[in-house]
């Protein structure tokens, strides 16, 4: 039951895009069409479902002051969470390759672009600061993976119907889709307060 | 050979008109955030105070400074495979180090500002300008255009900052500016009021300079 | 030089890895007492807080002359040879209540009364929230209250923090016990006080702040009903 309570805060109430603001220039940059959002989105879910996990082990069994080593090495904190990170986009870039090409085709040009995404490495930092077990860790990430591809379609899907609005010519493009963003923020704030 | 070496001089003059575009082209004609879309990630949730906001505007600033100023003096040894790790090993360092002296010096903003220092290192405006510009420029040139689109960014983190301070709080840095007859409207302190305020900036910015206006 | 060969890519690597850790490393090393000092010193500030005592300049030499600390098991009983300060509240929250830690600290004000300040840890709305409750010699009345967050809705939530006239003086002078002598604790509550010794104004707009407030309190100084209760017995019985 927890592990659900925490699946649901992270993917709704605590939404990376929506309440954070994590992961908004590819949110931005790739949202133009539902079918490019989804490829974007799955792979999100993917790499945050790995990378926070790993993370997770590695900051408690490694560097933590109680860790192997014996001595708090948190100060390379973020330059191993980053690297396992882009180590990780690769792995599964290869891996994906060469199991599934047709689905590094409808991925493959998304993953590199994600060692970059902001919600992957808050999903890591969020885990670290919120003090996680190794099991609620990987739920968490998992959630919020979902909670970005949730977010990246529903805004794909949006702005898709948009193009037959009459909107302001300063405000077209990007004007909108902030302010569409700040909408669908304050929808999911009705989110609030939902324990299960 | 006298003329090529002129021109070869020309741009290494300390502030030449070259280098200046690069300081001020990034606050209206190029901004990170409003026209290059980058690193609206990271820093977003910080924009509930000026104080806040001004921190982070100079912790960013540092970070692509000199991040661009070490990659552009490394940039003909990378080797190609890994170059992104360098960069993101770099950056990561420079985000390191930030974070330990703002624990060390300023522990109250520290506090409240938690993970988004950490997501400096994600924040894609440092990443871009390393990639679309001190990979290919000299180090003098890459320091200043990491400067100045780090004061571009800023300058729009301030703005909403300060818009999102005074009306939702009657505050400015933590001083009382609005009369007590005002009651703070607190729909300022909600994320989605940062959002909406550069959506706003946004539409202002491109009503007044055309050429910016999205076409598709 | 080939740039792409395999041997200058590892050996670049490593030399670039090498680097960074030893700059990271220097770096780390010659600020950790301050960083250590900062993190000292923000706990201390919270805890004289809690007796009213706030912005002082010299807040860790005042805490060195007044505050003393303990530490106590499940039961009530202390527990020698553990520092208080070194408790992780956040840690003890996630073991079985039998085997939690509670520090706990002692205020020997000028006047020669003593006051017994007791961390509590819980849960808001987005994240942790905690405090530190002071109660006055009597183990009954609260002489003062002050709670911080990690991550509440500023100008809702966060209140607790910011805005302690409001939200943490009405505290003082609050009772733990109802006149049955049963444990009651001071709640939060909407719509205005009905019980003055139990009940202080909610936050408007944050309701399950509120709640969190309420739960943490409860059960927070529950833990040390057994450790006063001994106290108690104790005097009576000289």
């Amino acid at each position: 039951m927890e592990y659900v309570n925490i699946f649901i805060k992270a993917s709704f109430i605590e939404n990376m895009v929506l309440s954070f603001f994590l992961g908004m220039c590819s949110f931005l940059a790739i949202s133009k069409k539902v079918k490019t959002a989804v490829g974007l989105g799955a792979a999100v879910v993917f790499v945050l479902g790995i990378t926070v996990p790993i993370n997770w082990i590695i900051s408690n069994k490694l560097l933590s002051a109680n860790g192997i080593f014996q001595t708090d090495l948190t100060f390379l904190k973020l330059i191993i969470y980053i690297s396992v990170i882009a180590a990780m986009v690769q792995l599964v870039e290869m891996v994906v390759e060469k199991f599934s090409p047709s689905l590094y085709s409808a991925l493959g040009i998304f993953l590199p672009l994600i060692t970059v995404n902001c919600a992957i490495l808050g999903g890591s930092l969020f885990m670290d600061s919120r003090e996680y077990e190794l099991g609620e860790a990987s739920v968490f990430g998992l959630g919020s993976g979902f909670g970005f591809f949730l977010a990246i379609v529903a805004i794909a899907a949006i702005r898709e119907k948009l193009r037959y609005a009459d909107i302001p010519a300063p405000l077209r493009g990007l004007g909108i889709a902030f302010i569409i963003t700040g909408l669908m923020g304050l929808a999911f704030m009705s989110f609030i307060g939902i324990k299960l | 050979m006298s003329e090529v070496q002129t021109a070869a001089k020309q741009p290494t003059q300390l502030l030449g008109k070259k280098e200046r575009r690069l300081l001020t082209d990034p606050f209206n004609d190029n901004n990170p955030i409003t026209v290059q879309v980058l690193g609206i990630c990271s820093a977003l949730a910080v924009t509930v105070a000026v104080k806040n906001a001004l921190v982070m505007s100079i912790a960013v600033m540092v970070v692509t400074g000199f991040a661009n100023l070490i990659i552009s003096l490394l940039r003909n040894t990378i080797p190609n495979r890994v170059r992104m790790i360098v960069q993101l090993v770099v950056i990561a360092s420079l985000v390191s180090i930030v974070e330990m002296i703002l624990h060390a010096f300023q522990y109250d903003v520290y506090k409240q500002m938690s993970v988004y220092i950490g997501l400096i290192i994600t924040n894609c405006i440092i990443m871009g300008r390393l990639e679309a510009f001190a990979m290919a420029n000299k180090p003098w040139q890459s320091l200043l255009d990491g400067i100045g689109n780090g004061v571009g960014y800023g300058a729009i983190l301030v703005t909403v900052a300060l818009f999102r301070e005074v009306f939702g709080k009657g505050t400015i840095m933590g001083y009382k500016v609005l009369p007590s007859w005002y009651e703070p409207n607190g729909l300022m302190l909600i994320p989605a009021a940062a959002i909406f305020l550069i959506g706003i900036i946004i539409w202002v910015q491109r009503a007044m300079n055309k050429k910016l206006v999205d076409i598709s | 030089m080939d740039r792409n060969s395999n041997v200058y890519t590892i050996v670049y690597a490593a030399i670039l890895t090498v680097v960074v850790a030893v700059v990271l490393a220097f770096v780390h090393s010659s600020l950790e007492s301050k960083m250590a000092a900062n993190e000292k010193l923000a706990t201390q500030k919270d805890i004289l807080r809690s007796v009213g005592l706030v912005d002082l300049p010299d807040a860790a030499a005042v805490y060195e002359k007044t505050i003393k600390g303990l530490v106590i098991d499940a039961k009530g009983n202390t527990v020698e040879g553990i520092d208080a300060t070194s408790i992780s509240m956040a840690a003890e929250f996630k073991k079985p209540e039998a085997e939690q830690l509670h520090p706990l600290f002692i205020y020997s004000g000028e006047d020669g009364t003593n006051k017994y300040i007791l961390p509590i840890f819980g849960n808001g709305l987005w994240d942790k929230i905690w405090g530190y409750v002071a109660v006055e010699s009597d183990m009954n009345t609260i002489a003062g209250i002050a709670m911080d967050h990690k991550g509440e809705t500023p100008g809702l939530g966060a209140e607790i923090k910011d805005n302690p006239k409001q939200y943490n003086d009405p505290y003082i002078g609050t009772k733990l016990y109802n006149e049955q002598g049963e444990y009651v604790a001071v709640s939060m509550v909407k719509g205005g006080v009905k019980d003055k010794e139990h009940q202080v104004d909610a936050i408007s707009g944050a309701t399950i702040t509120s709640d969190g407030v309420n739960e943490m309190m409860y059960r927070g100084v529950g833990y040390y009903l057994p450790y006063f209760k001994s106290q108690q017995t104790q005097t009576s019985s000289k």
